[in-house]
C-alpha cells in the first residue's frame, strides 16, 4: 500500500491519543482558570464545600476523603474475595465449570452502573436502615467464623511447635477446639454489638462500598485469573512434586509468583472504584463531611464523581464561574488518579511479563 | 506442620475458594431477583377499569362498548358511597356548630382519599392533570388507596427517647355514631366491583409514549433514545476502532510510537466516565458547537470515544487470531497486502470482531455519566431520526436515575422504575448473551477447523 494509505491508517488509529490529549486539555484547561481564582490551598486542605454561599467556599478535602472511603471499603470487600475466587476458577474448578462461572463474572461486569446504584437506593438501603443491626450481625457471623476457625488452627500450629512430634498429635486438636471457641465466643460478642447499632439512614458508605464491590468484583478476578493462568505449570509441579498441598502450592509459590499481576488487578479495581458515578451518587447519602472516626462507613459521604454529576446541571447555567469551573478541578484530580493507577498497572504488568518470561 | 493441619487447611482452602465463588453467584442472584420480578408487573399486572378507561380514552385502544360497559357497572358500585358521603355532608350542614367545625375538614379529607381511591367525583368539572382525571389505574395502588382511606396515619411521640413511630389508627373511630359508618365496610367489601381488577399483560409499557411524568402510559421516548445513542456510539466508533486495530496487527512495527499509541488505548479506558461526559460538554458543545445544545449527536460521540478502547481491543484480538497461514496464501495468490487484509483476513475476524462490538453496544446503552450533561432531558417526545442532530432525549439510564432519586411521586411510581431498569438489563444482557453464545461457536469454529 502507498505510504499515503499508511499515514492515513496511522492518522485514524492515533484518533484515541488524541483523544486522550484533547481530554487533558480541555479538563486541564478549565481547572487552572480555578486555580487561578481560589488557588490550591483552599481546595486541597478545607473541608468546607458551600459552593452556593456568599462568599462561596469550595474545600474538597471531605469530598476526596470520601472518594477515598468508599474505595478502600470497596478494595477490602472486593481484593480478598476476587483473588480467593480467581485461584479458585483457575485451579480448583474443573473445566466445565469454568465455563459456566466465567459468563456469571461478564454478566455481573455488563449489568449497567445505573441498575447497580438503583438496587442500592431503592432494595438495599431501606433495608439496611430497617435491619441495619442484624445484617451487620449476620454479617460479622458469615466472615468471623471461618476466621476464626482458620485462627484456631494456625495458633494451635504455633502454640505447638516447641513440642515434640507425639505431643504435638495428642494436644493439637484440644488446643484447636479449646482455640476456636475463645474465638468464636469473640466473635459471638462482635456480632452482638454490630447487632445494636443503628443504621440512621441507608444512604451511607457502607451501601456504597458494598455495590463498589461487587461491580469491581469481575475486573479484580478477570486479571488475577488471567495472572495467576500465565505463571506456567512447571512451576506447579515443581511445588506438587516437592511434597506441597494444593493450598501451600498456591499460597507459597503460585501467588508470590503472580504478585504483580494480581497488584495490577487490585489497581484496576480501584480505578474503576474511584472512576464509578451512579452509585456513588445515588446511594452514598451526598453529604460533604468527613465521618467520625475517618473510617465510619455507616455515616454518608460525598464523592468527586457524584459532585461533579449532581452539580454541573446548575453550575452549567453559570459557565466561567468559579462554581463551574471548581468541578474541573476536580475531574483533573479524577484524571490524575487514573493515570497514575495506569501507569502503575501497566509498569507492574511488565514486570510481571519479564519475571515470567524473560526471568 | 503436622500433616493433619495441612490437609485441613488445604481442605479449607479449597472450600473458601468455592464459597467464594458461589457469594459472586449469590450477588448475581440477589441484584437481578427483585429487578426481574418487580420489573415483569410494569408489564403484567392486575389492571383495573381505570386502566382500560384510561387505554380507551388516550390510546384508543380497547372495545368500545365493552369499556363503557365495565365503566357503568363501576360506576353503579360506587354510587352508595358518594351517596352516603352526600347525605352525610348533608347531614353536618344541619348539626350544630361545634360539630360541624369538627365534621367538616374531616369530610373533606375523607373526600379527598376517595378520589385518590376512585377518581375524580362524578359531575365535577374535568381536572387537567391526567393523574386526577383516573382512579388508580393498578390494583396495588388501589390498595395503597384504600389503606389511605381506612386508616388514618398519625406519630405517636409517648416514648420521649425515641423518635416517633408511625401508627395507623381506623379512620371510622372518626365518624363513630354517624350515618358514615357504614361506609367503611362497603368500601373494603366492594372495591373489586368498584374498580374491577383483572390481570393484564401491558406490552404497550415498551412501545408506548409516557403521559404526564410517568404516571401513565409507557417507556418509549427512552427506549428510542438509548437505541439512538447506542447506534450513533457504533456508527463513530466501529469504524475507528476496526480500522486502528488493523493497523496495530498488521502494520504497525514495534516502535516507540507504536508503544505509545498503546498506552493512550488504555489510558482512554481508564478515563472515568463522568469526565467523559464533562469532556463532552466542553469541547463537543462548547467548542465544537456541533450541536446548539445538548443532543443525540453529543452524546453519540461522547459514547463513541468511551467504548473506543473495547473495540480496538476486541478487534485486536480478533484480527491477531486470524492464523498466519490465511495471510500467506492470500499474499502467495499474488494478493496486495490492504487486499489479503480486506478480503480474508477481515472476514476471518468477524465474529471476533462483532462480539467485541455486541459487547460494547452493551456498555454505551447503559453509560449514565457521559451523557447527563451531553445529550440526556427527563421528558421528551420521541424523536424523529432527523432531530437527533439537534435534539436531547430521554434515555433510559438517565430516566431511571431521574425516577427514582428526582420524581415528584417517587413511591407511586416504583413499577415503571423497575419496568425502566428490567427493560434497560434485559436489552445490556440480551446483547451480552449474543456476544458470549457468538464467541462459543467461534471457538467452536477456530477448533473445528483446527482438527
Amino acid at each position: 500500500m502507498s505510504l499515503f494509505g499508511q499515514l492515513l491508517l496511522l492518522l485514524i488509529t492515533s484518533t484515541s491519543a488524541v483523544a486522550v490529549l484533547l481530554i487533558v486539555v480541555f479538563i486541564v484547561k478549565d481547572a487552572v482558570v480555578f486555580f487561578k481564582m481560589c488557588g490550591f490551598k483552599e481546595f486541597l486542605t478545607s473541608t468546607r464545600w458551600y459552593p452556593t454561599g456568599e462568599p462561596a467556599e469550595f474545600g474538597t478535602l471531605a469530598i476526596i476523603v470520601g472518594s477515598g472511603l468508599v474505595t478502600l471499603g470497596s478494595a477490602a470487600f472486593a481484593v480478598p474475595l476476587g483473588v480467593v475466587a480467581a485461584m479458585c476458577l483457575s485451579d480448583l474448578l474443573p473445566f466445565s465449570v469454568r465455563q459456566i462461572v466465567k459468563p456469571v463474572i461478564e454478566v455481573l461486569a455488563s449489568i449497567p452502573s445505573v441498575a447497580y446504584g438503583f438496587f442500592a437506593l431503592v432494595i438495599l438501603a431501606p433495608m439496611m436502615q430497617e435491619q441495619g443491626g442484624r445484617l451487620l450481625a449476620i454479617a460479622t457471623w458469615a466472615a468471623g467464623a471461618p476466621a476464626a476457625l482458620l485462627f484456631s488452627l494456625l495458633m494451635a500450629e504455633v502454640l505447638l511447635r516447641p513440642c515434640s512430634e507425639s505431643q504435638r498429635r495428642r494436644f493439637r486438636w484440644p488446643t484447636v477446639l479449646v482455640l476456636g471457641v475463645a474465638a468464636l465466643i469473640l466473635v459471638y460478642f462482635a456480632a452482638g454489638a454490630a447487632g445494636r447499632l443503628q443504621i440512621p439512614s441507608g444512604a451511607n458508605a457502607l451501601n456504597v462500598s458494598i455495590i463498589l464491590g461487587v461491580m469491581v468484583l469481575p475486573t479484580v478476578v478477570s486479571v488475577s485469573e488471567d495472572a495467576l493462568q500465565a505463571v506456567g505449570r512447571e512451576l506447579r509441579e515443581a511445588g506438587y512434586a516437592c511434597g506441597a498441598t494444593r493450598a501451600e502450592m498456591m499460597f507459597r509459590i503460585v501467588l508470590p509468583a503472580a504478585s504483580s499481576g494480581i497488584c495490577a488487578a487490585v489497581i484496576l479495581g480501584i480505578m474503576r472504584a474511584v472512576g464509578e458515578t451512579m452509585v456513588v451518587w445515588m446511594a452514598s447519602g451526598n453529604a460533604a463531611q468527613i465521618p467520625k472516626p475517618w473510617f465510619n462507613l455507616l455515616e454518608p459521604v460525598r464523592t468527586l464523581t457524584a459532585t461533579i454529576a449532581g452539580d454541573m446541571g446548575e453550575a452549567d447555567h453559570v459557565t466561567g464561574s468559579a462554581r463551574y469551573h471548581v468541578l474541573f478541578a476536580m475531574a483533573a484530580c479524577l484524571l490524575t488518579v487514573s493515570f497514575i493507577c495506569n501507569l502503575a498497572s501497566e509498569y507492574v504488568m511488565r514486570r510481571q511479563r519479564r519475571k515470567l518470561h524473560g526471568g | 506442620m503436622i500433616s493433619g493441619t495441612r490437609k485441613v487447611i488445604d481442605k479449607y482452602f479449597s472450600v473458601a475458594g468455592v464459597a467464594s465463588i458461589l457469594l459472586m453467584a449469590a450477588a448475581l442472584v440477589v441484584l437481578l431477583t427483585p429487578i426481574i420480578y418487580r420489573g415483569s408487573k410494569a408489564f403484567i399486572f392486575r389492571a383495573t377499569v381505570e386502566h382500560r378507561r384510561f387505554m380507551l380514552e388516550k390510546f384508543e385502544r380497547g372495545n368500545r362498548d365493552d369499556v363503557e360497559g365495565e365503566v357503568a357497572e363501576a360506576r353503579q358500585a360506587r354510587e352508595p358511597v358518594y351517596a352516603m358521603v352526600d347525605a352525610f355532608r348533608k347531614d353536618v350542614a344541619s348539626m350544630g356548630f361545634v360539630e360541624r367545625r369538627k365534621y367538616a375538614p374531616l369530610v373533606d379529607e375523607l373526600d379527598a382519599g376517595l378520589t385518590r381511591l376512585l377518581g375524580p367525583w362524578p359531575g365535577t368539572q374535568r381536572p387537567v392533570l391526567i393523574r386526577e382525571q383516573y382512579g388508580p389505574t393498578r390494583w396495588d395502588r388501589a390498595q395503597v388507596a384504600l389503606h389511605e382511606v381506612l386508616y388514618v396515619e398519625g406519630y405517636d411521640y409517648s416514648d420521649p427517647t425515641r423518635m416517633g413511630t408511625k401508627v395507623y389508627t381506623p379512620r371510622i373511630e372518626e365518624f363513630r355514631g354517624t350515618s358514615l359508618e357504614p361506609l367503611f365496610g362497603y368500601l373494603e367489601e366492594h372495591l373489586d366491583d368498584m374498580l374491577h381488577p383483572r390481570l393484564t399483560a401491558y406490552w404497550g409499557f415498551l412501545f408506548d409514549p409516557s403521559m404526564d411524568a410517568h404516571m401513565f402510559g409507557g417507556i418509549w421516548p427512552e427506549v428510542l433514545g438509548t437505541v439512538y445513542l447506542t447506534l450513533g456510539a457504533m456508527l463513530f466508533a466501529v469504524p475507528f476502532g476496526v480500522i486502528a486495530a488493523i493497523y496495530l496487527v498488521e502494520y504497525a512495527g514495534e516502535g516507540h510510537l507504536i508503544g505509545l499509541l498503546r498506552v493512550c488505548v488504555s489510558t482512554l479506558a481508564g478515563v472515568p466516565s463522568i469526565v467523559f461526559g464533562l469532556f463532552g460538554l466542553a469541547f463537543f458543545i462548547n467548542t465544537m458547537h456541533v450541536s446548539p445544545s445538548k443532543s443525540v449527536l453529543a452524546g453519540s460521540l461522547t459514547l463513541a470515544l468511551l467504548v473506543l478502547p473495547t473495540i480496538i481491543r476486541a478487534s485486536e484480538e480478533a484480527v491477531r487470531a486470524v492464523p498466519h497461514t490465511y495471510r500467506e496464501a492470500a499474499l502467495g495468490l499474488g494478493a496486495s497486502k490492504w487486499r489479503a487484509t480486506v478480503r480474508v483476513i477481515l472476514p476471518a475476524a468477524l465474529p471476533g470482531i462483532l462480539t467485541g462490538i455486541v459487547i460494547s453496544m452493551g456498555r454505551a446503552a447503559g453509560e449514565t455519566a457521559p451523557i447527563i450533561f451531553t445529550a440526556a432531558v427527563s421528558v421528551g417526545k420521541p424523536l424523529a431520526l432527523w432531530q437527533t442532530l439537534t435534539e436531547a432525549t430521554p434515555a433510559l439510564p438517565w430516566n431511571i436515575y431521574n425516577l427514582c432519586t428526582e420524581h415528584e411521586a417517587v413511591d407511586e411510581i416504583r413499577h415503571v422504575q423497575f419496568g425502566m431498569v428490567l427493560a434497560l438489563v434485559a436489552l445490556v444482557l440480551l446483547l451480552n448473551l449474543s456476544a458470549i453464545v457468538l464467541r462459543a461457536r467461534l471457538m467452536g469454529k477456530l477448533r473445528g477447523s483446527a482438527s
